[in-house]
Order: structure tokens, then sequence, then C-alpha cells
């Protein structure tokens, strides 16, 4: 099924906004993944996407383990369940979170909206991939700002569901996974017709600079 | 029991709502537990799902709990800490489930907007954890103190308080005004002990005598040819011998001063020696008739003698505490410096800038003069604090290293044009008399009067030449023969050669 010929009859479908939104997730996890150094730099390839270079693991039990929280989560976009995901990067030895990068996701979709207007025009393609383009820059250029991260980590990804969600067995409950003394950035957003994602990052404030 | 919940029961998700409850246990789950989903609240309790719920050990089912309340049989450790009224008030209702109360639900949403939680929602996480890498992350390995650049590691190099190397050397007469250690192109190493100079040679370390004096005649002063082929050894007796190294023969001997001679410096096929009496002879050593020229303008013993590497001037130095500088074709001095307070023994030629002389004063002097022989300025002075003894500038670092007697014996390293001190190296137990740099201007030799031969690896190379990091006192000769004319120390302009071609070499 191609995204293409949807955007082309007019606006994306929910269930293609949710393929769009779970690309740009998993792409934009394998990113920060990258970006933050969870993995080490030869266990990433360079994937064309959004006419930029990503990197991409190619880790199998990586992509794996993306693959299967990204299939639920595309389910969850698609139903509208879903209203954030966040990536939480916690150190091994303390188990704390140290960075945390959230998602919130609204649906924009008119048929649950009663209140919206008219239908803004249907987004074309490109401006979408420009939206997309700005965000996975703005992660590469987080770096700048965000403090090194010198011990090993591992990572989580939280979903923020409704409670009538569905959820299979291999999903359970989880605390929210906030950062201590954070200091929260936020990010640039793109939409897709059905979908709105906002981005943000939060992390530790460094105590010698306050 | 499955995890399915399909109701909309219950559900505060915040740990955070769970505190705002006044329920004096904590542990709501354990006292009102609901029937229908393990671990998940009922309404009445505001109780906390904010936990990873493990879903094992559960808590206790109802009926159990019925028996145990009426029982009364918990382990109550501390009966005063124990809050008996409300501990009981809680044991008795445990069996009645709360009923949805319109307003709790209510009182319950308006809480949670005002915490910023919203009621309905739930935290999912994925229970398997995520693939841990075990490579070391190659980034946090190259990215730890990194800027190891090699230039800045090779610029850093070590100049070591101690000697490369030790030789013995009796009997070297304690004389300021003699010169009498050479090192040759071909890296031997003349030396005028007493009555015999001895030839040791850096590569092999053998050692040769070269020459034995009658009665009391001393060796006065040694001086290798630029290509280190011949070595002119100058005497007590005022005679001026040529010796072929290669055959350890002598070829001639010029005589004609009457005092010994003290210095001497070639220039191609010249020779000019430095006599007591304050004359200096030009020889020409191929001609039967050798003397060429007498330069008479010191009133003391000439004590240092050098030739630019151009051969166009001749710097000496006399006991009369004046700097001449002469030029080559005339027999009076270009000009005549005065600011000495005591013999000027060390003169060297800068490798780098033809036109600039250092010269260095005695005991009561003890400073360095720098010169522009063309303009006959003073460029900069040094006070070193010991009498100066020689004088040798480095080919590859913008340096030069004095040797020092009175009152430190020791041996310093500065840098030019800064004239900051780089290092002091106290290199003998008495005056260090005589100094020659390698070949391969990487190390200096030095004299003194406690009859020991030091050489010193101050030069060290930067290693940028095929050769480098060996020195000539152990190994390799670096310098390639024919090179161009003119002597102004030992060290030669065919060292050049093995050193960093990006320096600017020889201005011709």
């Amino acid at each position: 099924m191609s995204v293409q010929t949807q955007l082309t009859k007019g606006k994306i479908s929910l269930k293609g906004s949710a393929r769009i939104v779970t690309e740009f997730f998993n792409f934009g996890i394998n990113s920060i993944l990258f970006q933050r150094g969870i993995y080490p730099v030869e266990d990433f390839e360079v994937k064309k996407k959004y006419g930029l270079d990503i990197w991409v693991s190619n880790d199998i039990s990586v992509t794996q383990y993306l693959k299967k929280i990204m299939d639920s989560v595309e389910e969850w976009l698609a139903l509208g369940m879903i209203n954030k995901l966040v990536l939480a990067v916690n150190s091994r030895e303390t188990r704390e979170t140290i960075e945390r990068w959230q998602f919130d996701i609204t649906v924009t979709d008119e048929s649950k909206g009663e209140e919206k207007q008219p239908q803004p025009q249907a987004k074309s393609e490109k401006a979408l991939q420009m939206e997309i383009q700005a965000i996975f820059r703005q992660i590469a250029a987080s770096v700048s700002f965000l403090p090194i991260i010198d011990e090993k980590c591992t990572f989580n990804i939280l979903v923020y569901a409704d409670s009538d969600a569905e959820v299979p067995t291999t999903w359970t409950d989880s605390d929210p996974l906030h950062v201590k003394n954070a200091e929260q950035v936020r990010l640039r957003s793109f939409s897709t017709d059905a979908h709105r994602v906002e981005a943000m990052v939060a992390y530790r404030r460094d105590p010698d600079l306050c | 029991m499955s995890d399915y919940s399909t109701k909309s029961a219950a559900g505060t998700h915040a740990a955070h709502l769970s505190k705002a409850s006044s329920k004096p246990f904590k542990d709501e789950r354990h006292v009102n537990p609901s029937p229908r989903t393990m671990g998940r609240p009922s309404i009445g309790g505001s109780g906390e799902s904010g936990v990873l719920a493990p879903r094992k050990g559960g808590p206790p089912s109802p009926r159990q709990k019925k028996t145990k309340a009426s029982q009364y049989d918990r382990f109550i450790p501390n009966r005063t800490a124990m809050d008996m009224a409300s501990s009981q008030f809680n044991i008795a209702r445990s069996d009645a489930p709360q009923p949805l109360d319109g307003s709790t639900i209510a009182y319950q949403e308006t809480v949670a907007n005002a915490c910023g939680v919203s009621m309905n929602k739930r935290i999912l996480t994925f229970k398997e954890e995520a693939p841990t890498s075990e490579k070391e992350d190659l980034r946090q390995v190259y990215s730890r103190p990194a800027l190891k650049a090699t230039a800045s590691t090779s610029t850093k190099r070590r100049i070591l308080n101690t000697p490369e190397r030790v030789l013995d050397a009796p009997g070297l007469v304690d004389d300021y005004y003699l010169n009498l250690l050479d090192w040759s192109l071909g890296n031997m190493l003349a030396i005028g002990l007493d009555q015999s100079v001895y030839l040791w040679d850096a590569t092999s370390g053998d050692v040769n005598s070269l020459c034995q004096l009658e009665g009391d005649a001393y060796i006065s002063s040694v001086k290798w040819t630029a290509d280190g082929t011949y070595l002119a050894v100058g005497t007590s007796e005022g005679d001026v011998q040529i010796w072929d190294a290669e055959t350890q023969s002598k070829i001639r001997t010029m005589s004609g001063h009457q005092a010994r001679v003290g210095v001497m410096s070639w220039e191609t096929h010249t020779l000019s020696s430095g006599c007591r009496d304050g004359s200096i002879w030009n020889h020409d050593v191929r001609v039967a008739n050798h003397k060429t020229a007498e330069l008479v303008a010191h009133g003391g013993e000439v004590c240092g003698l050098t030739w630019r590497s151009d051969g166009a001037l001749l710097a000496s130095g006399g006991n009369d505490n004046l700097v001449n500088i002469w030029d080559a074709r005339t027999t009076v001095p270009k000009f005549s410096k005065t600011q000495h307070t005591a013999a000027v023994k060390a003169l060297a030629w800068s490798p780098w800038q033809l036109n600039l002389l250092a010269s260095g004063g005695g005991s009561y002097d003890r400073h360095v003069h720098f010169w522009n022989t063309t303009t006959t300025a003073r460029l900069n002075s040094i006070d070193t604090g010991s009498q100066v003894t020689s004088i040798q500038w480095s080919n590859e670092y913008r340096e030069l290293v004095t040797s020092h007697g009175f009152p430190y014996n020791h041996l310093a390293l500065w840098s030019y044009p800064s004239l900051t001190k780089i290092v002091d190296i106290p290199a003998h137990d008495t005056r260090v008399l005589h100094m020659a740099m390698s070949p391969d201007g990487q190390s200096v030799a030095t004299a003194a009067s406690d009859e020991s031969l030091k050489f010193w690896r101050i030069f060290e190379t930067r290693g940028k030449s095929a050769r480098s990091g060996k020195g000539d006192v152990a190994g390799i000769v670096s310098a390639s023969a024919g090179s161009s004319a003119g002597a102004s120390g030992p060290g030669g302009s065919a060292a050049a050669s093995a050193l960093d071609i990006s320096r600017p070499s020889y201005i011709r």
C-alpha cells in the first residue's frame, strides 16, 4: 500500500498517517540511539530517508526489538489510542533516567474533532518531508547542548496509551521515568493530515553550570 | 488472569495520586483488593498503579483476608506505636468493596487535572529489555583526552640532565684560552690531551692516538676541515700541523707563529690561526708559502675565531675583550665591538640568519651578545650568570646552547629570539672548557678539566628524517659529504640534509 497514492488523493487516512508516524519514530529512535552513543557507532549504517542520511542500527537484536515495539505503536496510532511516545535513556549502573525524549501525539483527524474548521490543505509530501527533516536535524544538533553521556546506557520506550487500549502481554505498566532536575528543550514538530507529533527532550541539569 | 482490562474500571495511573490520598496505610492494594483485576486498584482506594507490575505474588485473596481480619492474628511488634482505632476500622471494612461513587470520581478527576495527570491514560513500557551491546563504544575510546596531535608530542622533546655517554679525558689542560675539542663531519671527535691528540670514532667507539708532541710542547688547538678529512693541530710552540685523519699521517707543518696557536678556523682551503700574541694568520694550505694574510687587531691572546659559513666574514675574539669582524678580503677589521668586559672565547654564527653572531664573555663579563654584522648593531644580550666558554646554535631548532665555567659549570639552553632559558644542565664538576656539536646536530660533546668528556643529546630531532632518533654518538652518520663551503662550527652545513627539509636551510 502506498502512502503516496493516498496522499495524491488528497489527504492521508489515519492508517497511512499512522504508518508515516511510526516510520518517523523508528528512524528517530535509531537516530537518537546513534547520536547519544547508546550503541557503538559500528553497529549503525546509513540509510537514506526523508532526503537525509540517517544512521540506523544494523544490529539484528536491536532492529527486531524496535520492530516489535513499532508494530504495537502503529496499531495504537491507527486507533488513536496513543498520545505520547517516550524514549528514556537510563544509565545501566544506576538505573536512573538521564535523558528523556518525548513525542506528543495528537490526532487531528476531523472525524474525531467536531470543533475543527474546514479541513486544512492536504499536506504535500514535500512539506511533510521538510518538517521531518527539520526534526532530524534538530536531533543531530541537540548533541551540542545535551550533556555528554559517559556511562553505558540502555533505553526504554514508554507509551502513554488510553486506558481502554488493547495491551498485548508484551507490555506492562510503568513509571513515567522522568529525569530528576530536568532541563527541557522543545524541539520542532511535524504533522501529517491525521496526526501531529511534537518533540521534546529532557535532560539532567548539569549541577556545575547552574 | 490475563492482563487485558476491558473495563474502564479504576484507573488512576499516577503514583502522585496515591500520595494525595489520606488513607493511613500505604499499600491500599492489600487492604482493599479488587476481586476483578489483580494489581489494578479499585476506585475506592485511590490506589497506586505506579509500580512496575511483576505480576508475581499478588495480594492475598479476599477470602483469606476476611479470616485474617476476624482473627486479629497479625503479629504486632509494637502495640503502642499502632493506631489501633484506625487500623481496626480499616480491617473491619476490608471485605466491603467500595462502590463507585459519582462524587468520588468527580473529586478524583479534578484532583488529577490539578496535578496535570490525566485520568484515563496509562503508561506502558515494553517488557523486554533493550538489547545491550557489549562492545566498547569506540567513540568514547577515541573521544577521550584526545588532542594527542603528533605535533605537540614531538615538540615536547626530552632534554635529559644526564649525559648520554661519558668518556675519560685524562690530562686535559685546564686553560680557558685553548680550543681542544672538535667533532668532524665524519663523526670523529678530536681531543687534545696535553701532548697528544686522540681521535674517537663516534660510530664505532674506537680510539686512536693521532700524534704525540715532544718536549714541553702541548696541544693548544684542534680543528677539522669542513669535510672532515684533515685535522689541523695547533701547538704551544706556534706550529700548525695538518694531519690526514684516514691515514693518520701528518701532511705538513706550518710554522712561524711566535706564540702558541690557541684557536683555528677553516674556510675551505684557508686556515686561520689565532695566536697568543694577538695576531691571526691566514694560511693557504695548498701552497708552500702558506701564509696569505696577517690580521692584527687584538691586544691579547686570540681565543675565539670562527669563519662565517659562506666565508665572507671572520669573527675573532680576544683576551683584550674585543670582538673583531673581518671581511675576508681585508686585513683591517670591518668593525670592533667592545661591549664585553672579559675575554671573548665563545663565538658562533647563526645557521639560519647569516649575519647573526653570538659572542660570549669570560668570567667577569658572563654576557652573551648578539650582533647583526651587516648593520653592526647589537641585537640582544643575555646575562648568563657564568663565564661563557662556548656557544653552539642548533640547526633544527631556534635555540642555542652555551657552555659555562665559573661559577656554575653548566650548560644552558636558550631559545632565540625570545632568549628564554629553556633548561640548565649541570654538566661538570669543573669549568666546561670546550664544546663541540655532532654532525647531525643532535648532540653536543663537552670537555672539562675534571677529565671527563660528556655527550648530551640536547637537540633531539623531531623525527621527520629517515635517520632520526639515532644520534651520532652511537650510530650512523647522517650527513652527506660534499657540503657547502666553510665551517662555522663543528656542526657544519651538511647536517641540514638529515633534518627537516621544511626548515629554512642556509641562506646563501
